[in-house]
């Protein structure tokens, strides 16, 4: 075996790894001036199971940095929870990891 | 003011016949936007095999983006990317109308009985669900015909009684107040 096929190899299978590694994708609720702020600690807690404090940071910040990431997972999951959050009246949308 | 209370998991709300005249109007005119996507049925919606069953009715095609406000606030895109949103919406959207068109025809049904006696009444037939759904949904359609933003109370305290749309403002921040209410109510009785 040469030198060259090794190196071969190891970028082959350097490139099949970052392909094979799936990022993850996130749930994102952006800020509206409309949804109260009870209401949406309401939500994240029915929806997420989140504790009251969890809950209520995470719509302070939605509600200051005008978005917060609420989950990750795969992209079906992603996808549930956005449209759980759309039935509840929230905006929100999914994407890849890397791009928040 | 008409008030939340509430008895071990019933809630009621007293209204009267302007009130649930208001309620009833705003109900009907989204129902009437969202369109009817659905007939009533007999099955429950979380049943399992129900869920299974709906795996007969194929997507559709396509479902187009809504033009109107009012819809694409209530069923927004899912993704930044408009090939993504499109197949999502495909997918969701049908789904989404026929569980908004369910829980508004449930209130509809609730305070008829108020508008058609008139005569102030009870709604003590809506869950509590079912009622922020209602809240909200109307909260939302009157915010994006208002245009609402942050200075939305300051305007509308601003706003000469002779102005058009000083009573729909005034009914936006109603059910904000009411909402605000069913949530302290519901909250109370955890803790």
């Amino acid at each position: 075996m040469s030198t060259d096929t090794l190196i071969d190899v190891e970028s082959e299978s350097d490139l099949h790894i970052s392909q094979l590694v799936d990022k993850p994708w996130v749930t994102i609720v952006w800020d509206d001036p409309v949804n109260l702020m009870t209401y949406v600690v309401h939500v994240f807690i029915k929806l997420f199971g989140f504790s009251k404090e969890k809950a209520h940071e995470l719509m302070m910040q939605v509600h200051n940095q005008g978005l917060a990431v609420v989950s990750s997972g795969s992209r079906e999951e992603m996808e549930w929870d956005v449209q759980r959050l759309h039935e509840h009246g929230l905006w929100a949308t999914l994407q890849r990891d890397d791009k928040v | 003011m008409s008030e939340f209370t509430r008895e071990e998991d019933k809630y009621y709300l007293d209204l009267t016949v302007d009130e649930a005249h208001i309620l009833i109007n705003l109900v009907e005119q989204l129902l009437e936007l969202l369109g009817v996507v659905d007939i009533p049925h007999h099955y429950d919606e979380s049943d399992p095999f129900a869920q299974l069953m709906h795996q007969l009715k194929p997507a559709p095609e396509e479902v187009a983006t809504p033009e109107d406000p009012v819809l694409l606030r209530l069923l927004p895109n899912a993704y930044a990317d408009p090939e993504s949103a499109a197949d999502f919406r495909r997918f969701t959207e049908p789904a989404m109308r026929s569980k908004k068109n369910i829980t508004l025809r449930k209130a509809r049904e609730a305070l008829a009985v108020i508008v058609d006696s008139n005569s102030p009444g009870v709604v003590e037939d809506l869950d509590s669900d079912t009622w922020l759904a209602v809240i909200n949904d109307l909260r939302i359609a009157l915010s994006v015909r208002l245009e609402v933003d942050e200075s939305s109370f300051e305007k509308f305290e601003a706003l000469p009684e002779s102005d058009p749309q000083k009573p729909l403002y005034a009914v936006y921040f109603w059910l904000g107040w009411l909402q605000s209410n069913l949530l302290d109510v519901m909250l109370s009785h955890h803790s």
